[in-house]
């Protein structure tokens, strides 16, 4: 990463961070957005605490995700899974097909209004992608290498855990970079059900025409969007460092 | 030593291996050659049961390798194949240390056993220990894999068809080490190779497989002056067998008192060296020195021929 493009991050950071926590600082920027004195920067609620509350939607979703994903995704690369493939895959793929918004109305009444419904949304979501990502991690591991873990004597166990998924990480956490980007905007919608989040900023901002609201919900997400895209990166490269290592002599 | 008895493999009606048996006494190398599809690859890997026989059995010292856990098994055999299988994801050293960290071995010794095989097998350990395996060439690599199938010290080696993706040059001289080692460890080794050339250079015996069975098993001479089939004969190539003989023939054979002019071959050298050494300079005769370099005798055309005439 050269200095220049480190710098642009640490200064949107910095950005981002005084927008969540002193929102108030930049009310000059929107004025222009507002319309019959309207207020320019929200004030329903804590910046700081929808933030919180919606990575913590996502996140908890997303991990959901990852366990079931990854999970389904070894099994059905095992000999005793295989058979299973076709299905998950139907399924998996099933649940991303479904819009978010019909999951909600569909859970709304099976398990109330609040935090549940979005976040079954969001776990189905993110499945797909993790899912995917997973079975190509796996299943591009080269039989070479596989063949000659086993005739070393390395159990199924040790070349799951030695092996495969060393090798597959790099293609799993796209996945997950996917499924958290993907989620991060589609929480948004949670607000609807009375889920806490950014949406609420959104929402507000329709209902009383104030555009100025609308950007502000949209940007913080879009730039949260771009921070954990951009970390997932840096840590995919790590996972991948063995193929990137530069000869020297 | 090792013993493969009746040794056969089935997938439903297709024969892949037909009762095959063989002995490879300890100490010695096995070549196993034949076309593709010959059922070779598999007749190795039924050894270190990647693959269950159908019937049959293999003992390695007596002790029938079923009664083994599988894993156990495969820690104490070596196993290299094409292409040499490392992990992409580990560098030389840690592809190294593969075995003995599954034996649970001390890291001090793991440590110690992967810088005595780097330097056994002419790769720096300060330069190469860290490299993955991208960074390497070809030739490496396959001293790696070697390296890591030595590690735990096994006394049995299976090696599928491992010189087959190096070119030429680098084939030679991978054969060249696999000898010195072999020699220096007195490892028992069972490899498989379509290549006849590699089968007559480094095997003490070479069995030759067509279509899932055993034609021959057999000391090289012999596979050359008496093969036991059409197809074996035809493997060994007519035009070329005089020369593969030469090849398996020591200067010291051939070895007349006398002396001869210019430059001098080496006692240890082959026949075939010295036939072609006679025909490039264009000279009778050569002298013969020893390991000092004194001339000890000379060996002629004349003298080659007359032994070949010897020969039944």
């Amino acid at each position: 990463m050269s200095v220049f493009s480190a710098l642009l991050r640490i200064a949107l950071l910095a950005l981002l961070v005084t927008f969540i926590a002193a929102p108030q600082v930049f009310a000059p920027v929107f004025e222009p957005l507002t319309s019959h004195g309207a207020p320019a920067i929200y004030n329903q609620g804590s910046l700081v605490a929808l933030t919180l509350s919606h990575l913590w939607t996502v996140f908890v979703a997303t991990l959901g995700s990852i366990v079931v994903a990854v999970s389904l995704g070894i099994f059905v690369t095992r000999p005793s899974g295989l058979e299973f493939l076709p299905l998950s895959r139907t399924i998996v793929n099933v649940g991303q097909t479904f819009p978010p918004v019909a999951v909600l109305a569909i859970a709304v009444p099976l398990v109330g209004f609040g935090e549940a419904p979005t976040l079954i949304a969001l776990f189905l979501y993110g499945l797909l992608p993790i899912f995917e990502n997973t079975l190509t991690g796996l299943t591009q591991v080269s039989p070479l290498t596989l063949d000659a873990a086993r005739g070393m004597g390395m159990n199924a166990r040790r070349r799951l855990v030695e092996i495969e998924l060393p090798l597959a990480l790099p293609v799993i956490l796209a996945g997950i970079r996917l499924s958290l980007v993907i989620n991060l905007s589609t929480a948004t919608i949670g607000s609807t059900v009375a889920a806490k989040g950014l949406g609420e900023v959104i929402i507000a901002g329709l209902q009383s025409n104030n555009t100025a609201f609308v950007v502000q919900g949209g940007l913080v997400v879009a730039m949260l969007a771009f921070f954990i895209h951009d970390a997932f990166r840096l840590i995919e490269r790590r996972a991948g460092r063995y193929q990137s290592a530069q000869a020297s002599a | 030593m090792i013993a493969i008895e009746h040794l056969t493999k089935r997938y439903g009606a297709d024969i892949v291996v037909d009762d095959v048996s063989l002995d490879v006494e300890s100490g010695t190398i096995a070549v196993v050659v034949g076309t593709s599809g010959a059922g070779k690859s598999t007749l190795l890997r039924m050894v270190n049961r990647l693959i269950e026989p159908t019937a049959g059995r293999v003992l390695i010292d007596g002790q029938d390798t079923v009664t083994i856990p599988e894993d156990e098994l495969r820690h104490r055999i070596g196993y290299v194949i094409q292409g040499n299988g490392l992990f992409p994801h580990r560098t030389v050293a840690e592809n190294i240390a593969t075995v003995p960290r599954l034996l649970g071995w001390e890291k001090k010794r793991i440590a110690s056993r992967v810088d005595d095989l780097l330097n056994l097998f002419q790769l720096d350990p300060a330069t190469f220990a860290s490299k993955y395996p991208h960074q390497l060439s070809g030739g490496e690599q396959q001293r790696v894999g070697v390296a890591r199938a030595l590690a735990a010290e096994p006394k049995l080696l299976l090696m599928d068809e491992p010189f087959g993706a190096l070119d030429p040059l680098i084939r030679t001289k991978a054969q060249a080490d696999l000898l010195a080692i072999q020699r220096r460890f007195k490892t028992t080794i069972l490899l498989v190779t379509h290549d006849m050339e590699e089968a007559f250079h480094l095997g003490d015996r070479i069995a030759v497989m067509d279509q899932a069975r055993l034609l021959q098993y057999a000391a090289p001479t012999e596979i050359l002056m008496r093969p036991a089939h059409e197809f074996v004969e035809r493997l060994v190539g007519t035009a070329e067998r005089p020369f593969r003989l030469l090849s398996l023939t020591s200067v010291s054979r051939a070895l007349e008192p006398g002396n001869a002019s210019g430059p001098p071959i080496d006692i240890s050298a082959n026949l075939r060296d010295a036939l072609s050494e006679l025909v490039w300079s264009g000279r009778e005769a050569l002298p013969v020195s020893d390991i000092s370099g004194a001339t000890i005798g000379k060996v002629s055309v004349a003298g080659i021929l007359a032994l070949r005439r010897e020969q039944p």
